[in-house]
Formats: C-alpha cells, sequence, structure tokens
C-alpha cells in the first residue's frame, strides 16, 4: 500500500511487475572517444551496465590506401604505407620492401638488413611502450602514460636523426635503408637500451603488479585458444591466448634467424589464459626480448654499403606474392599482383588489427562498459591499419 | 522482479570460463594487503619522479627546440642552381610540385650552376604546395644538383591555404638562402 501525506492512493499487489519488460539501451561508443583508440564507432546495446550486444562500424579513417597506389611508382608507395600503422611505421616500410624485393631478387647488403633490425625492434619497443601508456590511461592511471612516453621520446628522437621524421620515417627503402647509420648513434642507443632494461622492470612494477590493475584485467575479454584461431589473430593477441607463433622465430624473413631471442606466450598468470591482463604481460615480457635483439645487433652490425643494386626506373616482373612480416601489432600481409609496369598493379593490405576489431562482437555480450574499454585496449589498435 | 533486472545469463558471455575460487576471509584480507601494499609501491616510484627527475618538457614559445640537422621540414628550392629536370615532380607521391620551364636564348649569356651543370632551361615557374606535401624527403634525394632541401623551419602556419603555396622565385623567399639555417 502506497501513502501520500497519510493518503491512499494505490496498491501494488495487484501491480504485476512480471509483465514489465526491460529493453536493450542502444549506445553510440566513439568515433570521438578517447577510449576507443581512434576513430572506432562501437554501436553496444547494454542493459543497465551490462553489454549484450557490441557491432564495431570502421571507415572513417579510410583512404583509399590500396586503389591509390595503384598509381603511385614503387618507391613512392613508402610514403603511404607509412601511414597505415603510423605507430609502427618502420615494420610496414620493412614489410613492402621485403615483397617488392623478393619480386626483384634483390640482395640487400648485411649493413642494412641489421640497420633494419635493429630500427624494427626499436620500432616494436615504441609501440609497445605506446600500448603501455594508453592502456593505463583507458583503466584510469594517468602518471604511467608519461614515463612511457618520457622513454619512447628517446627512441623517436633517434628515428628523427636517423630518417629526418618522427612518425612516417620513409627509411627501410626497396633494396636498403635511406642513411647510415654512425658510430655515436649506435653508442647512444647503448645507452638507453642498457638504461631502458632497468626502467622497463619499474614500470611494471608500477602498473603491471599493482592490484587494482590486476582486478581490472584479470579474467576480463578472455579470448581463448580456439577463438584466437578461428578469427586468425596474430601478433601479442594470439600470443597471449598462449599459442606460441611469432614469424621471426617460425618464419624467419630478413637475418632474424641469426639472433637468440624467445618468443613469449601467455601464462594465465593472474587470472584464466588469454585475459586482458596476459596480452599485457606478452607485450611487456616482449619489449625485454626486443632489447635483447638491439644488443646482439649493436654487436653484430657490419660495415659496408646500405643500398644494394635496384634500378633506377623500377620496374617489377609480372607475378604474384603474398608477403607477411610480424609488427609490432601481430602480422602484416602484401599481396601484390605486378604485371610488369611501372606501378602495382594491385597491392593487398592484411592488417592484423582488422581481424582483431571483428573480435570484438565476440568478446563483448556479458561484460560491463568499463570492461569493455579494458578489452578494446588490450588488443591495442590502429585504426590506421584498420580502415587503410 | 525478473523483468527489471538484468540477468546476465541471458547473453552469452565469456566470463562463463572463469573458475573463480571462493573468497575466505583470509584472502580477502589478503586482497586488501595487496591492494594497499601495491599502490603504495607505486606511489614511491611517482614520488621517485617528482623528487629526482628533471622536468623534460619544453616550454614553446620562449624555448624553441633545434630540430636535428636531417630533419625534414620546410622545403626550400634555390632556383639558381635549379635546372628543371623535373625529376622532383616526377617522384612526388602527391604531385604538389609544379615546374614551367622555357628553353634558353642562344644568344643569351651562359650561365652555370654552382656545381658546374649548364643551365639550358629558364625556369618560370617553381611552385610547391606545402599544403599537399606529405614531407616524405623522395623529392630531395632525385635532385641532380642538390638545390632542392629539406630546412629545419617548423614555424610555418598560415591563416588561408594559399598561403601555403611557395613560390620560389619570390623575391622574399629566394632571400631564405643567404639567412642562417635552422
Amino acid at each position: 500500500m502506497i501513502e501520500i501525506d497519510g493518503k491512499e492512493i494505490g496498491d501494488l499487489s495487484s501491480f504485476n511487475t512480471e509483465k514489465i519488460k526491460s529493453d536493450l539501451l542502444t549506445l553510440n561508443m566513439g568515433p570521438q572517444h578517447p577510449a576507443t583508440h581512434g576513430v572506432l564507432r562501437v554501436e553496444i546495446k547494454t542493459d543497465s551496465e551490462i553489454i549484450a550486444e557490441a557491432t564495431p562500424y570502421l571507415g572513417y579513417l579510410h583512404r583509399c590506401f590500396e586503389k591509390h597506389v595503384e598509381n603511385v611508382d614503387y618507391r613512392g608507395v613508402i610514403p603511404f604505407v607509412d601511414r597505415m600503422d603510423y605507430l609502427g611505421a618502420m615494420g610496414m616500410e620493412w614489410g613492402y620492401s621485403l615483397t617488392i624485393e623478393k619480386m626483384l631478387g634483390t640482395e640487400v647488403p648485411r649493413r642494412a638488413e641489421y640497420i633494419r633490425v635493429l630500427v624494427a625492434e626499436l620500432q616494436r619497443i615504441a609501440g609497445h611502450l605506446l600500448f603501455f601508456g594508453t592502456y593505463a590511461i583507458d583503466l584510469g592511471a594517468f602518471s604511467p602514460f608519461l614515463y612511457a612516453f618520457d622513454e619512447r621520446e628517446k627512441i623517436l628522437r633517434f628515428f628523427e636523426e636517423l630518417s629526418g621524421a618522427r612518425l612516417l620515417y620513409n627509411y627501410v627503402w626497396i633494396g636498403g635503408v635511406w642513411n647510415d647509420i654512425t658510430d655515436d648513434q649506435l653508442r647512444r642507443i647503448k645507452k638507453f637500451i642498457d638504461n631502458f632494461d632497468e626502467e622497463l622492470k619499474v614500470f611494471h612494477s608500477l602498473v603491471g603488479e599493482n592490484k587494482i590493475f590486476i582486478e581490472r584485467t584479470a579474467n576480463v575479454g578472455i579470448v581463448s585458444e580456439e577463438m584466437a584461431y578461428q578469427y586468425g589473430a596474430t601478433g601479442p593477441v594470439l600470443r597471449g591466448s598462449g599459442i606460441d607463433w611469432d614469424l621471426r622465430k617460425k618464419r624467419p624473413y630478413g637475418i632474424y634467424e641469426e639472433f637468440d631471442f624467445d618468443v613469449q606466450v601467455g601464462r594465465g598468470e593472474k587470472g584464466t589464459l588469454g585475459d586482458c591482463w596476459d596480452r599485457y604481460d606478452v607485450r611487456v615480457r616482449e619489449m625485454h626480448e626486443s632489447v635483447k635483439i638491439v644488443r646482439q645487433c649493436l654487436e653484430g652490425i657490419e660495415e659496408g654499403s646500405i643500398m644494394g643494386k635496384v634500378p633506377k626506373v623500377l620496374k617489377v616482373p609480372e607475378g604474384e606474392i603474398y608477403m607477411r612480416t610480424e609488427c609490432p601489432r601481430g602480422e602484416l600481409g602484401y599481396h601484390l599482383v605486378s604485371d610488369g609496369g611501372k606501378t602495382p598493379y594491385r597491392l593487398k593490405v592484411k592488417s592484423s588489427c582488422f581481424t582483431h576489431v571483428s573480435m570484438l562482437p565476440e568478446m563483448a555480450p556479458g561484460q560491463m562498459v568499463a570492461d569493455f574499454v579494458a578489452s578494446i585496449g588490450s588488443i591495442d589498435i590502429v585504426l590506421g591499419e584498420v580502415d587503410r | 522482479m525478473s523483468g527489471l533486472t538484468p540477468d546476465i545469463s541471458e547473453y552469452a558471455t565469456r566470463e562463463s570460463m572463469v573458475h573463480q575460487e571462493e573468497l575466505t576471509f583470509g584472502k580477502w584480507l589478503g586482497n586488501i594487503w595487496k591492494a594497499v601494499s601495491t599502490c603504495f609501491k607505486g606511489m614511491m616510484i611517482t614520488g621517485k619522479y617528482i623528487v629526482a627527475r628533471k622536468p623534460v618538457t619544453i616550454e614553446y614559445p620562449e624555448v624553441r627546440e633545434e630540430l636535428p640537422a636531417n630533419s625534414r621540414s620546410r622545403l626550400f628550392n634555390d632556383v639558381d642552381n635549379c635546372i628543371a629536370c623535373l625529376q622532383c615532380a616526377a617522384a612526388c607521391p602527391v604531385d604538389c610540385i609544379y615546374i614551367t620551364a622555357t628553353r634558353r636564348d642562344k644568344e643569351a649569356p651562359k650561365l652555370k650552376t654552382d656545381d658546374g651543370t649548364p643551365l639550358k632551361l629558364d625556369l618560370k615557374q617553381y611552385t610547391i604546395d606545402t599544403a599537399l606535401c606529405c614531407y616524405c624527403g623522395l623529392c630531395t634525394t632525385v635532385c641532380p644538383t642538390e638545390c632542392l632541401t629539406h630546412t629545419t623551419d617548423y614555424e610555418f602556419a598560415q591563416y588561408t591555404l594559399g598561403e601555403m603555396k611557395y613560390d620560389y622565385l619570390a623575391e622574399d623567399i629566394r632571400a631564405w638562402k643567404h639567412r642562417v639555417r635552422g
């Protein structure tokens, strides 16, 4: 019986709440939301705080890359390739250069190979540091972002001295690399690497071992082994689910087979195997492995030229090729079809981020909205690569 | 009241894969201790940064950063040395270099660039639309007389797009040649 000012106004016992149905609320996350890491729009249907359905919408950063490069000569494609994964541009360039070199049969000088491994691994560290910082921001910790950017800045500064740009390098060229590296620069990288190994342990103890961080990420956004296989996940997302697969080890390209490093896989230490914490952990341990590779690079680097023999007017022989490399965010594949002309006939890119985005609708149902943000952050997507 | 309260089991949930252990009083206390101790550890690290680290931020308008000599910033073409070979325009992936040149009169005095290449063409127009330019640096690598270079200027914002078009034959832009770079 409900009473207002001593007046009886109704009787709830006759009111059948069983017949009232709750409805789903459709919410729009993004495209201008910082938690979606770029211009990803996710339409989520929520039941109060719990997500019932999530649909990602793509295309806000679509720049017609694949069609556009059909009108650009082979050397001119490299600046466009940079703009796909702008946080791991060295890996993008290397993959493209490898594709063309395989078609041309060009031999790359040893020194150039070493420099390529060096910059690619430094780029991996820079990319994972950015993940580390932004993931901490997603989960509400601000200061790790600043610390990570401080370290990342040193790598970007080095790249700027080497290539002239901070993000879009245009440094790895077909047949070699653009500029030579000086002994002074090598010495400074050595100094940075020695310091960074210690610094990274501090970073990990600040974020990865924090109880609040573990509570937010452990047992959240689980990607099981089977799901990772079925969706075609690659890179740290695949390894976070406990699958030992790294192209640098399994299908070595460049001179990776000469390096001694371990492939880091998720261990399910803090929760279930394949949760957000595992993916975070794999990336942090991968940075330590990259440091190892850079160290070996600095010891083994050889003197010599940095540019192989490439014809001035580049014409790729007729044929088809698919080439894949391990980039910071996963496998990147180039499928090139050439008709023997100066420009590619077709250049299709297989992006790892795109496959990772497609996992979101399966990860989301049953999650809290805040956990969904943690899931998006943990797969570490770059929308430039998703939309191309 | 089943209609009003959300029921997680309605939606396929991956969290069902989690086998969570039962929370005992001891574990509850352990959790609190872990939360407090790890947060304290984090605060210690942050404290160390406050005390022991020098600031890395540059206070921009007052302190201007000097870019490395290799930096690819605003383009500059020294038109006195340009032989109008059009290689830069051909190499440009975004086609933002516009060049017009006419054949030089045979009677006209013979001119040479600084590195001794004879000038056979008169440059009539050399314009770069820096609003289109992607600063990839491909044009500077193909230049045979090395007259087209990247400078380390980074402050060249304009109010209109038209002002971003640099006519390198204009007197004021030619004068950049004689100033201190950077």
